[in-house]
Parts: C-alpha cells; sequence; structure tokens
C-alpha cells in the first residue's frame, strides 16, 4: 500500500464505530491495488500448510490452519470486492465486515499468526497467506481495533521518536557510560558512542532495548565501527530502528515513522542508513518504508551484517576465530532473510568469527519463526502460545548442540532468551555484533 | 455435427475467459511501482518460482503429504486431459475416442480421486470448518466432468453429454474456487517477482 507523504498526518481512525466499520471496508480495498487479491482467489483451502506453520505444529487445532486464518480475511473481502460475494454470499462464504467480526479476525492475525511467511513458500499452489494476514491487520488498524498493548508501541514511537518512550536525557547518559565501559574495556580512549553528530558517513540506528536493557551489542558495535574506521553516528531522538507500524497493519503511521528517521538522516547529512541486527525493522526500513513513503530514498540503507562482512572482506578488521571457541548457531529472523533476502552475510560473517558454527535445520528461507515475530512480544495476552509456539525453535536449538545463538534480531532475542528458560535450553543468545566483537584483534 | 453443443461449451469458455480477464485487470490496477533499490532480479525470482520452488523437495507441503498431493496431481492431470478432449471435439465433432482404455480409465482414476478428495472435505476436521459451498460444488463438478469425460472416451456416452457437462463446469469456473486456474500462476507470478526482486529468490540452499 503506497502512503504518499501528504496524508501522513491524516492518522487515527474514526471514533465512530460505523466509520471506522467504513473505514475498515475501505481498507479491503487496498489489495486491489497491490495484488493480495491474487493470493486470496489463489488459496484452495487444500489444507496442506498446517504443518508449514509453528503455531499449528505446537497446537494443532482447526482454528491455527493457515488456510483457516487466511480464510478470515478473504471472506470480508469476498463481500464487498467480487460480484458473486455481494449477489450471492451463501456460495463463496462471504460475511459482512460489522464491529463483532474484528475480534475474530483480530484472534486469527495477530494472535495466532506471527506473519512469519513460511506458510506461503510452502504453500502447495504458491499462495501468500503472509500477504492475506497483512491485509486483515491493514482492515484492523483501518478501524482502530489494534490489540492496545501492540498500539501503545506504534503510539510511542510516533509520540517520542522510539518505542520505549526513552527521553533524549537518558539516551545520551547511556551513551556517555557506555563510552567509558568501552574505553576501559578495549584501552582505546578514542572509542565512544557517537551521538548527534552532522556529516558522518554512518547513521546508525539501534534498538531501544539496546539502549534501555542490554547494551552489550551497541558497544559491540561501536567497538566494531571503531576498528574499521568507520565515521558514524545516531541521533538522541530518532535513533529506533523498530516500526511497529509493520505488525499493526497501520500503513500511515508505519510511514511517519519511516519519515520522521529518514528527515533524521537528511538532517545529519549522512550518505547511508546502518541498520543494527533487527528482523522486522530491516523489512520495514529496507524495503517497505520507500513504499510506504511513495518515493525511492536518496541514499542507501544497509544492515549492519552486509556492513560488518565487508569491513572483514575488505581487511579493515582483523578477526581470530579462535576467541569464540564455543559451539555456534544462528536463528533466522523471518523479516531478514525470507522477507528481506539477507541470508549469506551472516553465516560468512560466523564462520568467519566462531570456530564451530553449525546450522540449526531448517535454515535460511525455510527457517521457523521463533514464535516472537508479528509484534507477539508486545501483546501479553498470547503470551503462552507466544511460548508454547517456540516450542518448534526449542527443539532446533537442542539439535545442534549449541552453547550460543547467534540472532541479528532483538525480538527474536527476547523470545529466545523465554525460550531458553521454558525449555532448559542451556544456551547463551547473542546478536552477531557481539560475536565479532569479541574476535576482533585490536593492536 | 454436434452444432448446438458446441456453440454452448464455445460460448461458456469465452465468458469465462471474458470474466477472468476482468478479474485479472481489476486485480491489477496498473500494477505497483516499487520503490525500494533493487537487490535481486525479479525475472529470476518468477522463473525460479515455477520452476524449483515446485517441486516437493522445495514444498514442504507437498513434502509431508505425499499422498494427498499426488491425488491432487492426478485430478490437475485429469482435468487437462479432459480439456484437451473438448478442445477436439469444438475442432472435430466426429473425432473418435483417442486412446479409450488407457486415458479413459486414467479420466476414471482422476474422477476418483476427485471423489476422494470431495469426501475428505466432508470428514477433515481441518477442512469442514473452512468450507464453503463452493468448496464441495467445484469438488463436486470436477469429478462428474472427469467421470463424464471417462465414459465418453469409453463410448458409454456421447459427445453431447460431455461437451454440455464440460460448459456448465466452464460457467461456473469464474464465479468460484475454479477460478484458481488462473489465479495461483498469477500469485506465483507475484510472490516470485516480490522475492526475486528482494534477493531472497531463487533459493535453495536452505537445508
Amino acid at each position: 500500500m503506497v502512503i504518499k507523504k501528504e496524508t501522513i498526518d491524516l492518522l487515527r481512525p474514526e471514533d465512530d464505530p460505523q466509520e471506522a466499520t467504513a473505514a475498515a471496508r475501505a481498507a479491503l480495498r487496498e489489495p486491489l491495488r497491490d495484488l493480495a487479491a491474487y493470493h486470496m482467489d489463489a488459496c484452495v483451502k487444500c489444507g496442506l500448510c498446517g504443518e508449514t506453520c509453528h503455531v499449528y505444529l505446537t497446537d494443532p487445532v482447526p482454528e491455527n490452519l493457515p488456510a483457516a486464518k487466511a480464510a478470515k480475511v478473504v471472506r470480508h473481502f469476498r463481500r464487498y470486492h467480487s460480484a458473486v460475494g455481494r449477489l450471492a454470499p451463501w456460495l463463496v462464504g462471504a460475511k459482512e465486515l460489522t464491529q463483532s467480526a474484528f475480534d475474530e479476525i483480530v484472534e486469527a492475525v495477530y494472535g495466532r499468526c506471527t506473519g512469519c511467511g513460511r506458510c506461503g513458500l510452502n504453500c502447495s499452489v504458491g499462495a501468500d497467506v503472509g500477504a492475506i494476514i497483512r491485509t486483515g491487520r491493514n482492515v484492523v488498524a483501518a478501524a482502530a481495533e489494534v490489540p492496545p498493548n501492540l498500539q501503545a508501541v506504534v503510539d510511542n514511537q510516533i509520540n517520542t521518536g522510539n518505542q520505549m518512550a526513552i527521553t533524549v536525557e537518558e539516551l545520551k547518559a547511556t551513551a556517555a557510560w557506555l563510552s567509558e565501559d568501552l574505553q576501559l574495556e578495549t584501552g582505546d580512549e578514542d572509542v565512544r558512542i557517537h551521538v548527534d553528530e552532522p556529516g558522518k558517513r554512518v547513521f546508525y540506528l539501534v534498538n531501544p532495548r539496546e539502549v534501555k536493557f542490554f547494551p552489550l551489542s551497541l558497544s559491540a558495535a561501536a567497538g566494531v565501527f571503531r576498528a574499521a574506521g568507520e565515521n558514524w553516528t545516531m541521533s538522541s531522538k530518532f535513533y529506533d530502528v523498530t516500526n511497529y507500524g509493520l505488525y499493526s497493519g497501520d500503513d500511515p503511521a508505519a510511514a511517519r515513522i519511516t519519515k520522521q528517521v529518514m528527515d533524521e538522516a537528511a538532517r545529519l547529512e549522512a550518505e547511508e542508513v546502518v541498520l543494527s541486527e533487527c528482523g522486522h525493522g530491516f523489512r520495514s526500513f529496507r524495503w517497505e518504508g520507500p513504499n510506504w513513503l511513495g518515493e525511492e530514498y536518496p541514499i542507501r540503507v544497509r544492515s549492519i551484517l552486509e556492513v560488518m562482512l565487508e569491513y572483514i572482506e575488505e581487511g579493515r578488521i582483523e578477526i581470530d576465530p579462535g576467541k569464540n571457541v564455543e559451539r555456534v548457531t544462528l536463528h533466522d529472523p523471518c523479516n531478514l532473510v525470507r522477507w528481506g533476502g539477507v541470508s549469506e552475510p551472516q553465516r560468512k560473517i560466523l564462520a568467519a568469527v566462531a570456530s564451530d558454527f553449525v546450522e540449526m535445520t531448517p535454515n535460511r528461507e525455510q527457517n521457523f519463526c521463533c514464535g516472537g515475530g508479528g509484534g507477539m512480544l508486545s501483546m501479553s495476552e498470547y503470551g503462552d502460545r507466544r511460548v508454547q509456539s517456540g516450542a518448534v525453535k526449542a527443539d532446533q536449538i537442542r539439535a545442534t548442540g549449541a552453547k550460543i545463538i547467534a540472532t541479528p534480531c532483538h525480538n527474536c532475542a527476547d523470545q529466545l532468551l523465554e525460550l531458553n528458560k521454558k525449555y532448559s535450553l542451556g544456551v547463551e543468545i547473542q546478536a552477531v555484533c557481539e560475536l565479532v566483537f569479541n574476535a576482533l584483534v585490536i593492536r | 455435427m454436434l452444432t448446438a453443443e458446441r456453440i454452448i461449451v464455445a460460448s461458456s469458455l469465452v465468458w469465462a475467459a471474458a470474466l477472468l480477464t476482468w478479474q485479472l485487470l481489476a486485480a491489477w490496477g496498473g500494477g505497483r511501482k516499487d520503490y525500494s533499490a533493487r537487490a535481486g532480479s525479479s525475472a529470476r525470482g518468477v522463473l525460479y518460482n515455477f520452476t524449483a520452488a515446485m517441486s516437493p523437495a522445495r514444498k514442504e507441503a507437498a513434502r509431508r503429504h505425499p499422498f494427498k498431493f499426488a491425488v491432487g496431481m492426478v485430478m490437475h492431470l485429469g482435468v487437462v486431459v479432459a480439456v484437451l478432449k473438448v478442445v477436439v471435439l469444438l475442432i472435430k465433432p466426429t473425432a473418435p475416442p483417442i486412446a479409450p482404455i488407457p486415458l479413459g480409465g486414467f479420466l476414471a482414476f482422476a474422477a476418483a480421486a476427485t471423489s476422494f478428495l470431495f469426501v475428505r472435505r466432508f470428514f477433515s476436521k481441518n477442512l469442514r470448518p473452512i468450507s464453503d459451498f463452493d468448496d464441495y460444488f467445484a469438488a463436486f463438478a470436477v469429478a462428474v466432468y472427469l467421470g463424464i469425460g471417462s465414459l465418453h472416451e469409453l463410448n458409454v456416452i456421447n459427445a453431447g453429454t460431455f461437451l454440455l457437462v464440460g460448459a456448465v463446469v466452464a460457467f461456473y469456473i469464474p464465479l468460484g474456487k475454479l477460478r484458481h486456474v488462473l489465479f495461483c500462476p498469477v500469485a506465483r507470478f507475484d510472490l516470485g517477482r516480490r522475492l526475486g526482486y528482494r534477493g531472497t529468490f531463487p533459493a535453495g540452499r536452505a537445508e
């Protein structure tokens, strides 16, 4: 869905339920413009998709069948945008979109699906169920029926610039003490977290979770940048790599979040935006963002994985895999790999920085979602189901015998931390840049 | 010379083609420009999604359900054969059955496979809740069509009956789930195009 810049400020659906439902019906028309309608008419409900879904595998009830979740959206689309659905709705199961229908759609597209897209890749006929699910989220967002905890994250991003509502002062203070720690650790007095420095080549975006709870990955990235001689900065206001508008289905909000970050990149006169390790953040800023804005970016956007691999291949950083001797495996974030096309840089990096790197099976675009995607982590009402659905990933991890799980995604890392406890995996979860930093040879 | 039957079936085919084309164009909407910077090749993505990606080795849904996948394949091959028979009769109404025993037998087998899918939909705990009249009727219509095609190939019934049943099925194509005959390839094209553009496709390194 393309949101023109001039419409970005026309946010928040109406409070009037009737108008909200009308807005949702209008949102159902959007697929007609971005081809999701094809996928709706491609699904033949053969039912073979169940075992491709981690939610179904861990709770094999009919409601968890990907085709069943898609059907909750398709039936309303047919009611308004197909001749048969209008004239003889009973024939094709078309249903009116009423206020009461939203509960069922919310349960199907937020509560039982992370939008990981694995079912679409393995669909016997090639229907992209993920596109249908996201259309369902668009419809719910248009009616202002997004689960409140998920909506609160989106609101935080719009109102404060970051999803955790971290203040500018807090960010600057964190950057200061992290810099001091890093200087002590490396003995390099010039290494630091650069904030609000215009004219630097790289504008680096991070997950606020790094600032608030897990700063090791931020200081690791700073250490790697320093070792490579990179010219970089963060912003004290718009540094958030996440975009929960992707999850909520609120495309105008997603566009606004994208715009505030890209405007900041322009203000800082950066030549490139580098995204910290974040699956949905990569998909949002790299792929969906320009389409939400309806224009091409003036500067390049890359993942830090691509940048770190470049440092290694160009010899800008020296590494010693002997510094990471424990067995390492890799969890592939769905939005980075399946929806983002980045699967090899992280493998090449891990093969270079760890002495015992092993793959999970299946992997790359066939990976299973950890269960924490799709905004699940913010929706506490689905917490038990989220952890239960992670059993598939827990089994994959256990089979590798690895002691360290590297994952280039902070949402996945949060979920893996919970799975580690729940399923007694006895592993350590790290970002890829932490392993690179640990392997750095600093002279 | 089956003139009336041929006109009816030809009209149904024109109707189906016209409505499907209209639905395709309505959904296409002129396409959509992708403003993101390309990382791969849409053409290679589409090619991959129509070739290697369709093999059971890359399709878990097929790999985990080999029997059901095979049943579906038999049904679809049967439909192709039956449609070709209609085409032959449209061109040459006096044409004799092509290969009565092998083709008639295969069409009977395909009709049985389709009947199995029809019955399965009634009894499957997963499929029944998501099935509508359309899902049952489409399977039923195709099973009858294949069965009649088999009987015609075996010279049990006349060509007129086969053509009229074919006309009914063709008339129904754009109205219900049978339109997936068009939308499945289009959906496959669309996903291949998008993931090819992003560099996810062609895939194949996954273990």
